[in-house]
């Protein structure tokens, strides 16, 4: 791999997952390939039921796919033991949910702390990085807060901030702003925008077209395959000034 | 009406929907209840026949009999003692007597038992005063022996059987019951020999069981004109003759010892139910908190279609009321089932072994008991859901866990399984608490049973002796059994608690498996989750359990067993622990994380 | 434009350069494109139509311009006419609708990719929208601007992902 300029964060070829059996046979993944540079955005887009989350946990190993292959970070997962992509998803993968999926018992910064100390970091270090990516996603003052006494963005923020704890070199989003309001999504689209900047990859899952827009390519995907791909980078035809009607 | 058969409906319903949980709160509260009936049937069941049999078998209101006096080797009776004998039955008071009959102490042989036995013998008339009743078989006849009815019962010698007597061969002819003697196993020698069981023979073949060091004896028994004065009686020529080697009983000692025999029984059957019912307490206040943590929606339904608190409480109660109730019916049929098996000392006697009589106090104390079990449980949580209001009741499916910040403060310098586990064990901190008691009464037990086979070789305690019958129930079966009892309920409780936390913390683990925990770090948590309670239990188990032989046991040096036997109760029992809650875990662990964490999005 | 011009100056008599700042002030990014003399070519055309009137100030020494403008009582009229007012630019959604509906009908094109090639448009559009207005600080009158844009541009989507269901089925439909 490391003669190609780029390395390829994420791959998929021929993935595909199935569920159940015969008759009730279900493909949620159907034969994808996908490949995503490092510091590179995909958003991929499609119906509720097109398969999107499956394919999600197939490339973070939460699934094992039903044929193809999946790498992750340039090792190939879909072989792997649990344990062994155990190990390697926590260094490897930060992954954010819809539901935020917060420990309602920890407070904002041990629910960050948590992958660090599953990754074996000590106490001391698990600590300052909490704080670190607390500030980061701008709750330092947050810190000793249940989930329950924090809005939704603000939970969303500390999940993101869980899914940074261990750096990982892909963060992987489901449906992030799916149970936010409007300005909770501007707030998690602005934390998503300054992580592209800084060169972290990500791969998010949605159907909502402003965390898609963000995205560098975006991908459509229906009953489990890839129906289009696009680069939202070109720029568009029209003017914004023409957007707001102030084109006369 | 409507009321009671609203509430009728949705516990049946409830009970229906939860099979398992009904099933073990079933289990835990019979065992406690029927310990209990066991324990009270027996009291009672020694003095009644002993008094039964002192009529029938015109028992003796004094034995005497001749020993050894001083330190010296043993010696055969001397004429000073025959003189003695002689003297005391013309004493006032005294109205008639038997005897003096030769006495001797072989060992028996039979069914590969070797024991101490006494043999008296005895004529083939009747005597005046003591004579034994045969309940099986015939008297003393033609160079056969009669064995006391709980000593054969003990050894499982039946009339046709032959016995060996210093190796020489009896035929025995027959059983039979006497109130001269105490019944098998009492210690009637003072630790001299041990317990011996009584044989009757011819005295011809009595005076030839003798031996240089096993000599001859004599024993007379002697009719008072008032026998509730046999023991001012016992006592003035006890002072008068005991220089000469003269040893004087009454009547009422033989009672008392037998009585102690049975008693010490009852008394280990009343620790043991006062246990059991602990025990069943914990585990039907897990059961219920278990159950309890998913009826908040229930609740609320019930409120939302117009119930009021008190509804609400009633049913709730109702539920565990009624387990109780055929909990305490099936506690007092089991009970009554196995008292003649553990009362089996009294076979001794006449009228012993049939089951005892439960009094009308008893059946009520034994339901009592089952239904505060119940009470004590339940109360708390059915008064919080009445309490709740019917919206957030309504709104959270369950109670949230609580938050410990030193307990999470702390896990975070441990290793990622116990991390997991005291989290896990944090969360829901009753349940951990109850778990560690429940745990605690089961160590506690053990080393109850490991203490009192330390004490006694293989004994427990001065109530048992070596050979046991595999045809009788004996008190450290009684023991074991009940040990066995506790340690199955255990292993059941120990088994669900683990399913139950795996369930509940299905969402969490797999969030923690999301983030990268490994799946076998995850079983670790939930196998740690029940450890981390359980180590304090079994560790507190062993004071517990020590104090415990101490109360159980009258022996005033209590030997302790060596700290390794300790510290090997307590690692066995966690690591079987351990080992149990490996499996509910593993099943809990193995839902795919994709499809928990799903189904738990909102 | 000639509306908001007036508006603009109904607060006080204000320089064309003032104005033009406010504007910029009022649309950030979106500014850019209004040059200088866009600005003056209507203040010229508001004084012929009586509705401002100007007069020379004290000219300052960094300033070519020395005119201030101010509302004459006709153009008052007119701006308060304005404010009361009540219009909406329409959207145009028939003609794309009728596009989908005419290539379907002729077999000229497949309305599922004309809908794709819409949505990739207007995507393209959404983001450059959305990273204007996150580059805006909080509470910045151009940022509010352009949520409005990003809001509309994100009913404009969802329309399209009814269109893109619907066309997709009645394709399934008639090819099998």
């Amino acid at each position: 791999m490391s003669q190609t300029g780029s390395i390829s964060m994420v791959r998929a070829k021929g993935l595909r997952k199935e569920h159940g059996r015969a008759s009730g046979l279900v493909r949620a993944v159907d034969g994808v390939d996908l490949d995503v540079a490092a510091a590179e955005t995909v958003a991929v887009m499609g119906p509720s039921g097109c398969g999107k989350s499956t394919l999600l946990h197939l490339l973070s190993g939460l699934e094992r796919p039903t044929g193809g292959e999946a790498w992750l970070a340039g090792k190939r997962i879909d072989r792997l033991s649990e344990r062994a992509v155990a190990r390697l998803r926590r260094h490897s993968v930060g992954f954010v949910f819809q539901a935020f999926h917060l420990m309602d018992e920890l407070t904002a910064a041990e629910n960050i702390e948590m992958p660090a100390l599953l990754a074996g970091s000590s106490p001391r270090a698990a600590r300052r990085r909490a704080a670190e990516l607390l500030e980061r996603v701008g709750l330092a003052d947050r810190v000793k807060h249940l989930p329950s006494a924090l809005s939704g963005g603000q939970r969303q923020r500390v999940a993101i901030a869980r899914a940074l704890a261990n750096d990982p070199m892909v963060l992987m989003a489901d449906e992030p702003t799916g149970n936010l309001d409007s300005a909770a999504t501007v707030d998690v689209l602005r934390l998503f925008e300054e992580l592209h900047l800084a060169g972290q990859t990500l791969v998010i899952v949605t159907h909502d077209a402003r965390i898609a827009a963000t995205a560098d390519r975006l991908i459509t995907m229906r009953d489990g395959v890839f129906v289009d791909e696009t680069r939202l980078t070109g720029g568009s035809t029209g003017s914004l000034s023409a957007l707001a009607g102030l084109g006369s | 009406m409507g009321r009671i058969l609203l509430i009728c409906r949705v516990v049946l319903r409830d009970l229906r929907r939860k099979p398992v949980e009904a099933a073990l709160m079933l289990l835990a509260i019979t065992a406690a209840t029927a310990t209990l009936a066991l324990g009270f049937g027996l009291s009672g069941a020694i003095s009644q026949p002993f008094q039964q049999t002192r009529t029938a078998t015109a028992g003796p209101d004094i034995t005497v009999q001749t020993y050894t006096p001083g330190s010296g080797p043993e010696r055969p009776p001397s004429a000073t003692q025959l003189a003695d004998m002689a003297a005391l039955a013309k004493k006032p008071g005294v109205t008639g007597s038997s005897g003096p009959f030769p006495a001797s102490m072989p060992m028996l042989r039979v069914n590969g038992y070797n024991v101490q036995a006494v043999v008296q013998g005895r004529t083939a008339a009747p005597a005046g005063v003591d004579r034994p009743e045969v309940t099986q078989g015939t008297w003393i006849h033609g160079g056969g022996a009669v064995v006391e009815r709980s000593f054969a019962s003990v050894l499982g010698i039946r009339v046709g059987d032959t016995i060996r007597l210093n190796g020489r061969a009896f035929p025995v002819v027959g059983i039979a019951v006497t109130a001269a003697w105490n019944v098998y196993p009492v210690d009637t020698f003072q630790n001299q020999y041990g317990p011996a069981g009584v044989v009757w023979l011819t005295e011809a073949d009595a005076r030839s069981m003798a031996t240089a060091s096993q000599p001859l004896f004599y024993t007379l028994d002697l009719r008072l004109s008032d026998p509730a004065r046999a023991a001012g009686f016992e006592n003035t020529y006890l002072n008068a003759y005991q220089n000469d080697g003269i040893d004087l009983q009454s009547w009422q000692d033989i009672s008392a010892d037998d009585g102690r025999v049975l008693g010490k029984v009852q008394n280990m059957l009343n620790i043991a139910s006062t246990l059991l019912a602990l025990f069943a307490i914990t585990s039907v206040a897990l059961l219920v908190g278990v159950r309890m943590a998913d009826q908040n929606r229930r609740v609320g339904l019930l409120k939302a279609v117009g119930g009021t608190p008190g509804l609400v409480a009633a049913v709730l109660l109702a539920e565990n009321l009624l387990l109780a109730l055929v909990s305490a019916a099936a506690g007092l049929t089991l009970g009554r089932l196995f008292a003649p098996l553990v009362s089996y000392p009294g076979a001794g006697l006449l009228g012993a072994a049939s089951s005892p009589a439960l009094t009308l106090g008893s059946v009520e104390e034994v339901f009592g008991v089952a239904l505060a079990v119940a009470v004590a449980a339940s109360l708390v949580p059915a008064l919080r859901a009445a309490r709740i209001s019917t919206v957030r009741a309504l709104s959270d499916a369950s109670r949230a866990p609580r938050r410990r910040p030193l307990l999470i403060r702390l896990s975070t310098r441990l290793p990622v399984p116990l991390l997991l586990g005291l989290r896990l064990s944090a969360r829901r901190p009753r349940r951990s608490v109850l778990s560690a008691l429940s745990i605690m009464i089961t160590v506690a037990v053990l080393v109850t049973v490991v203490t009192a086979f330390s004490n006694a070789g293989g004994q427990l305690g001065p109530v048992v002796v070596a050979p046991a019958s595999p045809k009788n129930l004996r008190p450290e079966h009684v023991v074991l059994a009940f040990t066995g009892v506790l340690v199955a309920l255990a292993v059941v409780n120990v088994v669900f608690i683990t399913w139950i936390t795996a369930l509940d913390s299905r969402r969490p683990l797999a969030v923690a498996r999301a983030l990268g925990a490994a799946p076998h770090q995850v079983v670790g948590g939930l196998s740690a989750a029940q450890l981390l309670p359980s180590l304090t239990g079994a560790v507190l188990g062993v004071p517990a359990g020590i104090g415990l032989f101490t109360m159980v046991s009258d022996h005033s040096g209590v030997v302790y067993p060596p700290a390794w036997k300790l510290a090997a109760t307590v690692v066995g029992s966690l690591l079987v622990l351990g080992a149990l809650t490996v499996v509910p875990a593993r099943l809990g662990a193995r839902r795919p994380v994709a499809e928990v964490l799903q189904s738990e999005a909102v | 434009m000639q509306e908001v011009m007036l508006a603009m100056l109904a607060k006080e008599p204000s320089h064309g350069y003032e104005l033009r700042a406010r504007l910029r002030a009022a649309l950030g990014p979106l500014g850019d494109s209004m040059n200088a003399g866009q600005v003056y070519v209507t203040l010229t055309r508001l004084e012929k139509a009586g509705l401002v009137a100007s007069e020379r100030s004290d000219p300052a020494p960094d300033r070519p311009d020395r005119k201030v403008y101010t509302l004459t009582p006709a153009g008052q009229q007119r701006v308060a006419g304005w404010l009361s007012e009540i219009g909406w630019p329409k959207p145009d959604l028939a003609e794309f609708h009728l596009k989908l509906v005419a290539a379907a009908a002729a077999r000229l094109a497949d309305p599922v990719a004309l809908v794709d090639a819409q949505r990739r448009e207007l995507l393209r559009r959404l983001r450059e929208a959305q990273r204007a207005g996150m580059a805006e600080p909080d509470g910045s009158s151009a940022g509010l601007l352009l949520e409005g844009i990003v809001l509309r541009l994100q009913a404009d989507l969802r329309w399209l992902e009814a269109c893109e269901r619907t066309w997709a089925a009645r394709k399934g439909e008639s090819g099998s």
